[in-house]
């Protein structure tokens, strides 16, 4: 049978992690994935009660042959809770970068606000990212979106800022720099920035 | 509240206006589907050897196939065997000259004018299909005069046996999927068109399909090449019978397009959906891809889906030329137990190649509204582009909106750019009309034509006003 309608996807699937949050909690997690090291990010998150908020902020650097793979799954069970997921990185070498998001809301799961953000940058021939962004939505007052890209670093940003001095090798770090800062956690920056050098 | 809610019931209620039976002699093989059943459909059509060569190499790779199961859809059971796969209707042994007048009738309320001089100005030339056979094929000489074919497949079988052969399931191959390998194995007529190298039709080519006989499928198969520098613009239409029990539609397009030509393909589909509690309707599974063969060609994919139980159709577009494009505008409405997984596939194989697409789905009643898609960029790729918006307008609490990208980047300099949105028509937009003395029904109908507004200004201008009465009519009495 096909899966028109909506299954429990807490019990369906494997969740991986699971994390559970309940009415007027906060769930904030960071993920950072530095150059060298592969990675399974692998969760659930259920939204169980009104007012259940969760924030993923996750950014990663590969340089080689690493693996990451992102499974993230957003079940919004409850009315009124508010999701956002922003995830970038850069690949680079050969690395191999998988990114797997659904966001599912509930029947009756009214006033939900969901985002979803998924942004990579290539750096090389042999890498390879497969975005899968997924929306599945069975209630109908609700804001949802998801976006993702996968792209080059712009040349046009590029020659502006070497047409003004600064150096190739810079000017590229800066855009990178840039391109994560909002995923960068407080207190990581030098360590972030090392990395990017490092690419 | 209560307004909304009224609102909502009568877009969700309204009714099928081609829901008629045409009462024409039928000429039915036995139902089921083995082998002789096969031979039996190519006989009855004088085919050469060559094509039951195909058809049975297909039937036998068909039965091997599973049925796919991926599809976010309720499925139901499908006995192949109870369907009837070839339905003509009766007619003397000469192709008559004159089409019959109950099938003209069937026409004629369609609004589709057959007869040549009922036809304005001649813009629109017509192939109609009807059941398996298609009855006739308007203008054929004033297009044969620029040296376009435009026929049914089984005459382009007989009269153009070196072009079906070298094009047919070049794009689709046979075991392509398990419903393309059904199709091939017992499709029964459909549209053949060829645009010569540097030619631009000069009118709008057009389709129509439809069902009428009970406990037959349909299988259609299309095939539209365009040679090079050409230019086509293609539209496709359908409807069928009300009926309790659900009808097969398995058809396959294929569409060639050479260096630097032009095609444009539209479709208005509606297929009768059902009734509210959603039993019967058409199943409609289609297999439609084009490829952009040479440097610079195009593509360019609109549809309108409102019709059919069950909707499962990717048209999709295989950037093989350097620098080709192609694009892909798809308005999908889904009513009461109305299922679609429905969206596209470009891939990307050649360098600084581009492609658009824009989706828009809008969910009423207790349907099911996916999007489903896959942008490919090959590792030969340089430079190649891709945007696709797909968003989703809710009405009613009780339906569901999905989206199901996949992005597979394997070049650097390709960029990929997907966004989708969710929403509802909110109280704010109907509060903002009703306040300016635009009444509720109307509120509804300005917005969700807004919403689609992109894709429907993408049709063919024939096909546009088709399409927006299509909209209106799912609105029409809904004022609170």
């Amino acid at each position: 049978m096909g899966h028109g309608r909506y299954i429990d996807p807490v019990t369906a699937g494997a969740p991986g992690k699971l994390y559970t949050v309940r009415a007027g909690e906060v769930l904030n997690l960071e993920f950072v994935v530095l150059p060298g090291e592969s990675r399974d990010i692998h969760l659930t998150v259920d939204l169980v009660a009104p007012g259940a908020e969760a924030h993923i902020k996750a950014l990663y650097l590969s340089r080689a042959g690493e693996k990451v793979n992102f499974h993230i799954l957003m079940h919004h069970r409850a009315p009124g809770c508010r999701s956002t997921q922003l995830i970038k990185g850069i690949a680079g070498g050969e690395a191999r970068v998988t990114f797997g998001g659904t966001i599912v809301v509930a029947p009756d799961a009214q006033q939900t606000e969901a985002y979803q953000e998924n942004h990579n940058i290539v750096l090389s021939e042999q890498a390879r990212v497969d975005t899968c962004p997924q929306l599945e939505i069975y209630a109908d007052d609700v804001k949802c979106s998801h976006g993702a890209t996968v792209g080059a670093l712009n040349p046009d940003e590029l020659f502006y800022m070497r047409s003004r001095g600064i150096p190739e090798q810079e000017a590229r770090t800066l855009q990178m720099l840039s391109f994560l800062s909002p995923v960068i956690p407080e207190g990581r920056e030098a360590e972030v920035e090392a990395a990017v050098r490092s690419l | 509240m209560a307004e909304d809610q009224k609102i909502i019931e009568q877009f969700t209620s309204g009714e099928y206006k081609e829901g008629f039976v045409t009462d024409v002699e039928q000429e039915l093989i036995p139902k089921g589907l083995n082998e002789d059943i096969v031979r039996l459909i190519s006989e009855r059509k004088q085919e050469p050897s060559w094509l039951l060569e195909f058809r049975l190499k297909a039937f036998r790779a068909w039965e091997r196939m599973p049925q796919p199961d991926w599809a976010h859809l309720d499925m139901p059971e499908i006995d192949f065997q109870d369907i009837i796969y070839y339905a003509a209707p009766k007619k003397d042994k000469d192709r008559p000259k004159e089409i019959d007048p109950k099938l003209a009738e069937t026409f004629d309320k369609l609004g589709i004018p057959l007869k040549e001089r009922d036809v304005l100005a001649g813009v629109v030339a017509v192939d109609a299909v009807f059941d398996s056979v298609s009855v006739t094929t308007t203008f054929r000489k004033t297009l044969a005069e620029k040296g376009i074919i435009f026929c049914s497949f089984s005459e382009a079988v007989k009269e153009h046996p070196d072009l079906v052969q070298k094009y047919l399931a070049s794009v689709v191959p046979v075991t392509d999927n398990y419903f393309a390998a059904l199709n091939s194995a017992v499709f029964s007529d459909g549209s053949f068109c060829y645009i010569p190298k540097g030619v631009r039709c000069p009118m709008e080519l057009s389709s129509y399909f439809r069902i009428n006989a009970r406990g037959t499928g349909q299988f259609e198969r299309t095939l539209i090449v365009a040679d090079e520098g050409s230019y086509v613009s293609y539209m496709e239409g359908c409807t069928a019978p009300m009926r309790d029990e659900q009808q097969l539609h398995a058809a396959v397009v294929e569409i060639i397009v050479e260096k630097d030509a032009d095609v444009k393909y539209s479709t208005v589909q509606n297929w009768y959906p059902g009734d509210v509690d959603g039993k019967g309707g058409i199943l409609n599974l289609v297999t439609k891809r084009g490829i952009c063969k040479g440097d610079g060609a195009h593509l360019s994919w609109t549809q309108v889906e409102t019709g059919s139980a069950i909707t499962w159709k990717y048209p999709s577009t295989i950037l093989k030329g350097d620098f080709s494009s192609s694009e892909f505008y798809s308005v999908a409405v889904t009513n009461n137990h109305q299922q679609a997984d429905t969206g596209t596939k470009m891939v990307h194989l050649g360098r600084g190649t581009k492609s658009r697409i824009v989706s828009k789905g809008i969910s009423a009643g207790v349907s099911q509204n996916s999007y489903r898609g896959l942008v490919r960029m090959g590792p030969n790729a340089q430079n190649a582009r891709n945007y696709s918006q797909c968003d989703s307008l809710l009405i009613g609490s009780r339906c569901g909106a999905h989206t199901f990208p996949v992005i597979e980047s394997l070049n650097p300099t390709a960029t990929v750019e997907h966004e989708a949105t969710t929403s509802k028509i909110s109280e704010d937009q109907l509060f903002y009309c009703n306040q300016r003395g635009i009444g509720p029904e109307e509120a509804v109908g300005l917005i969700v034509n807004g919403y689609a507004r992109e894709v429907l200004s993408r049709l063919p201008m024939e096909f546009a006003v088709e399409a927006q009465k299509l909209l209106q009519v799912s609105l029409e009495g809904s004022v609170g």
